[in-house]
């Protein structure tokens, strides 16, 4: 399933060992005198659970220090709001939480990604707000160079942040952070499939943290198939009381909010909790790796004949799946002002009428409640579990 | 590319309408004259009231842009009285010179809003607008659709190209004519001894052309600037090649052309103007992180930032515009330095 990421070179990695390969005796010693001196700490904004990925990134592929963040607190969001434009969408905000915390905690460089709506401008904006308030650093932003593709991206990689790079290893293990990427979405797949139906009350989550944590130390791609192999063993053996109808919900939405947790109040965890079969085809596998948006658009012919947005193609083309294959319901999940995913909703309500399955449209801002959302969720769910019981 | 999304129920097809909303107001000359040219007749959308947002409105989804709604209240104006509706899909595949998704997804917006009433919609994709020969291979492919000779559709396309070059020409040169003159005044006024005379401020209004093109949106804004004595010109009506080109001065990544379009208006106007207003619908999406840009990136010279929602009173907005020209009136005095 994997085997386009399987790493080709038959030697065994030594990290650090195989970097100099290649280069004169000359080039050597300075390149070892360079490692002698105290690295670039990377840090990336928070986003759901790819943070070991994120790591993996800065350690193996740009050679630097990754600066971890703890967890996200009320903090970080007012510090985002407010050195945020009040009407940009929330993920912005959140980023600029997190960047503050990062550079007050050391970072040297921050990683920001480019995208086809606003994401596009988020690092400049980031960039120059974060300058204007004093702070001194480097910013990676993938939004420079996209014309040109990936080489673009390893020219502004070798400009900003590491000229020493050796290029073939460096794509190497960028290919192992990519399949690492995917495994923590097949692994968050199986999670919250089952979590809601364990006999022993928290024994996905010990097996789920545990598998970050291996993530977090591996350094080649083998030991990264060996954390994998490991959950897939430890997740196999809890028991499950699972009825043979479960409720079914998918959770469908915009990139960032749908799936961070930060965002979406644990939006999964909150269903799992009440018994919920959870399923969420929007991840970074299915939006980058696999992504074929007109293939994807050609199973949803009936409802859209254009590319519609950044993740609207996958958001109705998982909804219609969701409803063919019988769920009891969907969670479309946004941030407030998320264009895109407002453009999408007269087309998820022809599905919803076509196939007669219930949609509870979630918008996210940052003063969002806890409680209120839980308490949407419960009334959803209590009419979702009449209607199965009804249709028994 | 060019797809015919749904022409269903087989009449003929003469009367195609154009939904006098967004893009109308930059491409809307090229539209007209393409289908005109091609043998159809063209209907428009009427001029936007409150019955019309009315309708636009009831078609949306609560958190929808003002314009978005305006766009399907044009479009539910036009649901009788033709036979099909043009709404083309314009997508960002030039990073640097894209639209916001709103323009990409409104054809199948408007096709699975407006379901029910069996609309008919006359669609293309123009993937990069700066790649001229692929957007009029999709103008072309359109007409062919429809059944034009591809001779014809050629020669149509060339005629509502040159339409629009021209109009968009005139509309620079008028700009142009409106900065001189108020230089010319300027330099009279500085030459009279007793500073009794006061050239009139100029204005830019760094604003979507869907805005300032429409009065009823924004014809209040244009009016109380003009009640206060002051001149206006748009940022939407220059050289667009021109300011496209100086918008990289402004930013590397500003993924818009729109956005671009103004920004280097405002750049190359900067020191020609007195003030620049910069208006937006609620809530813009590009406009929400655009004009945080703008006040950082423009110095020295006062902007006034308007939104526009869906409340009618203008009374609010009139006492702002008033006060800001008394400031730019009490600048051109000397300011505080003189007083």
């Amino acid at each position: 399933m994997l085997k386009g990421f399987r790493i080709r070179t038959g030697t065994t990695d030594v990290a650090g060992a195989k970097r100099f390969r290649g280069t004169s005796d000359k080039e050597q010693k300075k390149r070892f005198r360079k490692d002698r001196h105290k690295a670039k700490k990377v840090a990336v904004f928070r986003y759901a659970y790819y943070a070991p990925a994120f790591k993996y990134f800065a350690e193996q592929v740009l050679d630097c220090d990754y600066l971890p963040l703890p967890n996200a607190t009320r903090r970080t969001m007012e510090l985002g709001i407010q050195n945020s434009a009040d009407d940009v969408c929330a993920p912005f905000k959140h980023m600029m939480g997190d960047w503050m915390e990062a550079l007050e905690s050391g970072a040297d460089v921050l990683v920001q990604v480019g995208g086809p709506c606003r994401l596009g401008f988020y690092g400049e904006m980031q960039e120059e707000i974060l300058r204007s308030l004093g702070y001194d650093f480097t910013m990676l932003n993938f939004a420079h160079g996209i014309e040109r593709g990936y080489v673009g991206w390893a020219k502004e990689v070798m400009q900003t942040v590491n000229p020493d790079i050796d290029i073939p290893y460096g794509v190497k293990q960028l290919m192992a952070c990519g399949s690492m990427m995917m495994k923590l979405d097949a692994a968050r797949d199986i999670y919250m499939a089952n979590a809601g139906f364990e006999q022993e009350r928290g024994a996905y989550r010990r097996a789920w943290n545990g598998l970050l944590d291996a993530f977090s130390l591996c350094e080649t791609s083998k030991e990264i198939d060996a954390a994998y192999a490991m959950y897939l063993e430890e997740t196999r053996a809890i028991a499950l009381a699972k009825p043979d109808r479960p409720i079914r919900i998918g959770i469908i939405g915009e990139m960032y909010t749908a799936i961070d947790m930060d965002s979406n109040l644990e939006l999964d965890e909150k269903l799992m909790g009440m018994g919920v079969e959870v399923h969420r085809m929007l991840n970074f596998t299915n939006r980058y790796t696999r992504y074929n948006e007109p293939n994807l658009r050609r199973g949803v012919a009936e409802y859209m004949a254009y590319d519609m947005g950044p993740t609207t193609t996958l958001t109705i083309a998982a909804a219609k799946r969701y409803a063919e294959e019988g769920f009891d319901g969907l969670v479309h999940a946004k941030c407030t002002g998320c264009t895109p995913e407002i453009d999408a909703i007269p087309v998820i309500r022809r599905v919803s009428e076509d196939y007669r399955i219930p949609v509870l449209y979630l918008t996210y801002d940052t003063e969002t409640s806890d409680t209120g959302l839980m308490t949407r969720l419960e009334a959803f769910y209590d009419m979702l579990a009449m209607k199965k019981e009804a249709s028994l | 590319m060019a797809i015919l999304t749904s022409v269903s129920s087989g009449h003929p097809l003469r009367r195609i309408g154009i939904p006098r909303a967004l893009l109308y107001h930059r491409y809307g000359i090229l539209w007209e004259t393409f289908f005109q040219a091609l043998g159809y007749e063209v209907i428009l959308s009427g001029q936007t009231t409150r019955a019309l947002m009315g309708a636009g409105d009831r078609a949306s989804i609560d958190e929808a842009c003002l314009a978005s709604k305006a766009y399907m209240g044009h479009v539910a104006n036009l649901v009788d009285r033709v036979d099909a509706i043009f709404i083309p899909s314009f997508a960002s595949v030039n990073h640097r010179a894209g639209f916001c998704t709103k323009f990409q997804s409104l054809p199948d917006m408007v096709v699975n809003t407006f379901r029910d009433e069996k609309l008919d919609v006359i669609a293309l994709s123009i993937d990069d607008v700066t790649d001229e020969r692929k957007t009029k291979a999709a103008y072309i492919d359109m007409a062919v659709h429809l059944g034009a000779a591809p001779r014809d559709a050629k020669r149509a396309y060339k005629e509502a190209t040159t339409a629009q070059a021209a109009a968009d020409e005139a509309r620079a040169r008028r700009t142009a004519e409106t900065i001189s003159l108020i230089e010319r005044y300027r330099k009279v006024a500085a030459s009279d001894p007793s500073k009794r005379e006061q050239a009139p401020p100029l204005l830019l209004m760094v604003t979507h052309p869907y805005l300032s093109h429409d009065d009823y949106l924004c014809g209040d804004v244009a009016d109380a600037i003009h009640d206060a004595g002051a001149f206006l010109i748009q940022a939407d009506e220059c050289d667009h090649a021109k300011s496209l080109k100086r918008s990289y001065d402004f930013s590397e990544t500003l993924p818009w052309l729109v956005n671009r379009e103004l920004a280097g208006a405002a750049l190359d106007l900067q020191d020609a103007v007195d003030g620049i207003i910069s208006v937006s619908a609620f809530p813009c999406g590009p406009d929400s992180m655009f004009t945080d840009a703008l006040m950082r990136r423009v110095q020295g010279i006062p902007i006034l930032h308007l939104t526009i929602d869906a409340q009618s009173g203008s009374a609010g907005m009139q006492t702002r515009i008033e006060s800001f020209i008394d400031i730019l009136r009490f600048k051109q005095e000397g300011g505080y330095l003189s007083a």
